[in-house]
């Protein structure tokens, strides 16, 4: 994992990229860094939802996620996502 | 510009379905999938220069359907509609068919639906928008006899894309299939003259399918009024099931 501070842009463009590509209704500020995408307490995401943030991950910032326990480990939380994206782009 | 991908384009159907999208818009740009043969194909692109394009495609074969997405995407950036029309059949009782008559017909039917769906689908749910429309057959519903390898497979073809369709509805994408009777095409052309006597009596309508009438459903499909008909199995037999 990337020791440097999350960039608080990096956080909020990833917010804003979950609401769009999942069209959520709720809005990205109302969405804590370190919220579970899945699971109890958390945003209520599916295994279809993961699907298309992938692909989004992929789309946007070149990150490529291709077997599955990568992905679980990225798609956790805003934080986890934005750690991978960090440390791809260093 | 919409953007179509046809597989198996040399044969009868997949030509049909090919002129039936080229006729539909000027600016379609539709590629021509083929194997072995691609003389019929050409000549089909050569009445539409510049809209449409041959890849050399095996069904089969995964990294060939990698580098003709890549192809694609680079040539235009999108991917909007995928025809998996591609398909063989050779028929025997299983007591006895060659092993290789079975995995060979389930490879170059099912398989290749399969592999053809994965390689698209990044770029649909990139664009949260697709087609896709898979030829199976009314074998895949009557399951005759001499085809257990052909009937399993097509048969394998409606499943998937009724389990497709409800895993990629919510992202825009919409996933048929179509179940053909006998369509007029080469397939059909080495039919002994009894068989094909046979043949017509069981279809209500007494006559075979023309190639341009599956054409027609397989472009409504993929069209915008089709937008909520996803995980359909829409068959085109004149009236034989
Ligand atoms: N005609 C009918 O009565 C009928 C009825 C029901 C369903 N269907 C289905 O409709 C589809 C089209 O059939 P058609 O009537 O147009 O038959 P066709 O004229 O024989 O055309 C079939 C095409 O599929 C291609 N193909 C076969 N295996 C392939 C592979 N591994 N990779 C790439 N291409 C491959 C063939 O290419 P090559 O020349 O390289 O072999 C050929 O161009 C098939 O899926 C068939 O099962 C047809």
């Amino acid at each position: 994992m990337n020791s440097e501070p999350l960039r608080p842009e990096l956080l909020a463009e990833l917010k804003a990229l979950l609401v769009e590509t999942l069209m959520l209704q709720t809005p990205a500020a109302e969405i804590a860094d370190d919220q579970p995408l899945f699971g109890p307490g958390g945003l209520g995401l599916d295994s279809v939802d993961a699907l298309q943030l992938v692909v989004a991950l992929d789309k946007n910032y070149g990150l490529k996620l291709t077997d599955a326990e990568a992905a679980k480990g990225v798609l956790q939380s805003v934080a986890a996502m934005a750690a991978a994206v960090a440390k791809k782009s260093a | 510009m919409r953007v179509f991908l046809i597989t198996g384009a040399n044969g009868g159907l997949g030509r049909a379905i090919a002129r039936a999208f080229l006729a539909e818009a000027e600016t379609n740009q539709v590629w021509l999938g083929v194997r072995s043969q691609r003389a019929d194909a050409e000549a089909l692109a050569a009445e539409f220069p510049g809209r449409a394009h041959l890849v050399t495609l095996d069904v089969t074969d995964r990294s060939a359907w990698d580098a003709t997405v890549t192809t694609i995407r680079e040539a235009h950036g999108r991917l909007d509609v995928l025809v998996n029309n591609a398909g063989r059949h050779e028929d025997s009782l299983l007591a006895t068919m060659p092993p290789t008559a079975w995995s060979g017909v389930l490879a170059a039917n099912l398989d290749a639906v399969f592999h053809g769906c994965q390689a698209v689908l990044p770029t649909m749910i990139g664009q949260r928008a697709g087609r896709i429309v898979n030829v199976a057959s009314i074998s895949a519903l009557l399951a005759p006899a001499g085809q257990a390898n052909y009937a399993a497979a097509k048969a394998g073809v409606v499943a998937l894309t009724q389990s497709l369709a409800k895993e990629v509805a919510r992202i825009g994408i919409t996933v048929n299939a179509l179940c053909p009777g006998y369509i007029e095409t080469e397939a059909l052309a080495g039919m002994a003259p009894e068989r094909r006597t046979a043949a017509l009596a069981q279809v209500p309508m007494r006559r075979f399918g023309r190639a341009e009438e599956v054409a027609a459903a397989v472009r409504f499909l993929a069209s915008a009024e089709a937008a909520y008909i996803t995980g359909a199995v829409l068959k085109i037999d004149g009236g034989i099931l």
